[in-house]
């Protein structure tokens, strides 16, 4: 073999290696560019999706401000207990005089986890005062009935049954925009 | 823009024992030390180059500057020769053949260049006439190592072609006097192209009748042009004198002042001529066919290319290296996105408790403002529905029918209905069992809530109901 063809050879490899590392090298170098777009598509995506949430967390915070309550820490195992105590520590911080109380477990689809009947007797100022503050003792409690009647005897002096829900959270939990 | 990429030319004239520069209204003239064999000394070499670099100024970003350089008749050979023509490829071997027949010097020692002047039949082979112009290779190796240095492409000329370029017929037959102040030159043409060059050792000044005499030797009767600076204006004329008949001497008419000289002034009309000079000596034969400016070029086009590449390969090199970052980032955002789904569920679920509240007290506030005095309440029930009864006892029917107008007229009740009214057991009392329905929507007055019983003690009367801050709810 001549020097020449040798040379020939020579160039003739290494214009083979280029083409070979161009082609595959090529392939490869698609195929991480394509990955890339498709990130900063999903990237650009999200950031849009999440940009409107600014309006909807500060919503949120004064609403949990407004009812001192936080969803995210209620347990539904434990919610009527706690509920429960806390109307009945708000009565007696109250003055509001407490009687018979009823606690009813209602059904798993309903939005509703229990329902409390809670009868108490008090001056104006503390029933209202009572029914005022339950909206505020960090429990979603809504009263869906209320009955006031004039106390017995003493001038005054009224009584008040109330029947108050226990609104379940984790109905919410599975359907967003409910 | 086109100067700050591409600077103007500088101009140089190489001299027995001076280097003058000029650059657009800027000049320079540096003293040259030479050493017996006609190359210059180190030392000057290193100052000049000093110098050089400090005159030229070069920018790192800018092409090499051009730098025209005329060379003096010292050191330098000229000759004419014929090549039969023939093959290009040939051409050089052969004109290779004819300067180390013609040089004492082989071309590997020379630094040299030729010109072609036209064809001449010479019997029955064509034959074609150059100008070749040749100089130690060392020589001019050393100015151009100097303008290398400075950042600068040096071409270099024979000082006399230029000045010719200022004789008022340039292609005719005549002799160019440049008179120095130590040595002058003297170069005859004959159609333009120079056959024989000489250093006479007449400095300015001295007694015209020795360069006479030199003269009249030299030559035959015929026009010398005679340039140089500080020549007096009938110099001319004194020399024709001495020459005699047939003798005519004249001062060039550009005459150069005192910052250029005849070279460098033929050497601008050059250039702005033909861009380049018509005889190029060049350090290195195998660059004859290239262009001066082709190390520039290839710097230009490697950059180019660079800068192509670049562009093909950023994209690339940009998702290689920045897509672990977006991937991170792409998670994050995820992550947020689930914790603002939990948000969602947890502003309906707010929105609902508000949305579901019963305005209890709100209607009790209404029916404190609705009733008259002396009005007793039995009892009132209320449900989340909207549902409200109550039974009470009324001073009179009219009240009742008051009552009752009052709180159709809030905008809060609806379907207000008297059930039941009979007379009291004592006097005008009438007690009544009403019903009604709250609207829904409807634009209940704010009451603020009564001071709580732990609270008492800082309020000395409790108020019910409140004064009330009356504005439409929003939900």
């Amino acid at each position: 073999m001549s020097e020449r063809d040798q040379r020939i050879l020579r160039y003739g490899s290494i214009a083979v290696a280029i083409y070979l590392i161009l082609f595959f090298g090529r392939q490869f170098l698609e195929k991480q560019r394509t990955d890339y777009r498709k990130l900063v598509t999903q990237a650009q995506d999200l950031r849009e999706q999440n940009q409107p949430y600014a309006d909807r967390i500060a919503l949120v915070k004064k609403m949990m401000d407004d009812y001192n309550l936080d969803p995210a820490k209620l347990r539904k195992a434990s919610v009527v207990a706690e509920a429960s105590a806390a109307i009945q520590n708000s009565a007696r911080t109250g003055g509001v005089g407490l009687g018979p109380i009823r606690e009813s477990a209602t059904s798993g689809t309903s939005k509703q986890v229990a329902t409390i009947q809670i009868e108490g007797s008090g001056s104006v100022a503390s029933v209202l005062g009572f029914m005022s503050n339950l909206d505020r003792i960090g429990f979603p409690l809504v009263i869906d009935s209320a009955q006031i009647t004039a106390g017995n005897n003493q001038p005054g002096q009224i009584k008040v049954a109330l029947t108050i829900v226990i609104l379940d959270f984790d109905q919410w939990k599975g359907t967003p925009h409910a | 823009m086109k100067n700050i990429i591409n600077q103007p030319d500088i101009y140089f004239e190489i001299g027995a024992s001076t280097l003058l520069a000029v650059r657009a209204t800027d000049s320079a003239e540096w003293p040259l030390e030479r050493s017996p064999d006609g190359r210059l000394t180190a030392a000057s070499k290193a100052a000049l180059t000093a110098q050089l670099k400090h005159f030229l100024s070069p920018k790192p970003w800018q092409p090499r500057v051009r730098a025209l350089c005329a060379i003096n008749a010292r050191g330098v050979s000229v000759r004419q020769l014929s090549l039969p023509i023939g093959a290009k490829e040939e051409f050089h071997d052969r004109l290779l053949l004819q300067i180390e027949s013609e040089f004492p010097l082989s071309p590997d020692e020379l630094a040299w260049g030729y010109q072609t002047l036209g064809r001449s039949p010479s019997g029955t082979l064509a034959k074609q006439d150059l100008l070749v112009a040749a100089v130690k290779k060392e020589i001019v190796a050393d100015y151009q190592e100097m303008f290398a240095a400075g950042h600068a492409t040096p071409i270099f000329t024979l000082a006399s072609l230029a000045r010719n370029c200022l004789c008022p017929q340039p292609d005719g037959s005549h002799a160019l006097l440049d008179i120095g102040e130590q040595q002058s030159e003297l170069t005859v043409f004959a159609n333009g192209v120079p056959v024989s060059s000489r250093i006479i050792f007449w400095a300015l000044g001295a007694n015209p009748d020795p360069l006479a005499q030199t003269l009249k030797s030299s030559l035959t009767g015929t026009t010398i042009f005679i340039s140089g600076k500080n020549i007096p204006d009938d110099f001319a004329g004194q020399l024709t004198r001495r020459l005699g008949l047939n003798w005519n001497c004249e001062r060039l008419a550009a005459s150069p002042d005192k910052k250029s000289s005849a070279a460098i002034l033929g050497l601008k009309r050059l250039a702005g001529t033909n861009g380049e000079p018509p005889l190029l000596i060049r350090v290195n034969s195998g660059q004859s066919a290239g262009s001066p400016t082709t190390p520039d070029t290839k710097q230009w086009v490697m950059r180019a290319v660079i800068l192509i590449a670049a562009l093909l390969v950023l994209p690339y090199l940009e998702a290689i290296l920045l897509k672990a970052h977006l991937a991170k980032t792409v998670a994050q955002y995820q992550t947020e996105a689930v914790r603002l789904k939990m948000v969602d569920r947890e502003l309906d679920f707010l929105r609902y408790l508000k949305q579901n509240q019963p305005p209890y007290l709100n209607a009790m506030y209404v029916f404190a403002q609705s009733v008259s005095p002396g009005t007793k309440f039995d009892s009132i029930t209320m449900n989340s529905h909207g549902d409200v009864s109550l039974r009470a006892s009324f001073g009179g029917g009219q009240q009742v029918t008051d009552f009752r107008s009052k709180l159709i007229d809030s905008g809060t009740f609806t379907n207000v209905i008297v059930e039941e009214q009979s007379p009291g057991r004592h006097g005008p009392q009438v007690d009544v069992r009403m019903t009604a329905h709250w609207k829904a929507g409807a634009p209940w007055p704010i009451v603020k809530p009564p001071p709580a019983e732990a609270d008492k003690n800082a309020v000395t009367k409790p108020a019910l109901p409140t004064a009330p801050t009356v504005r439409k709810e929003m939900n």
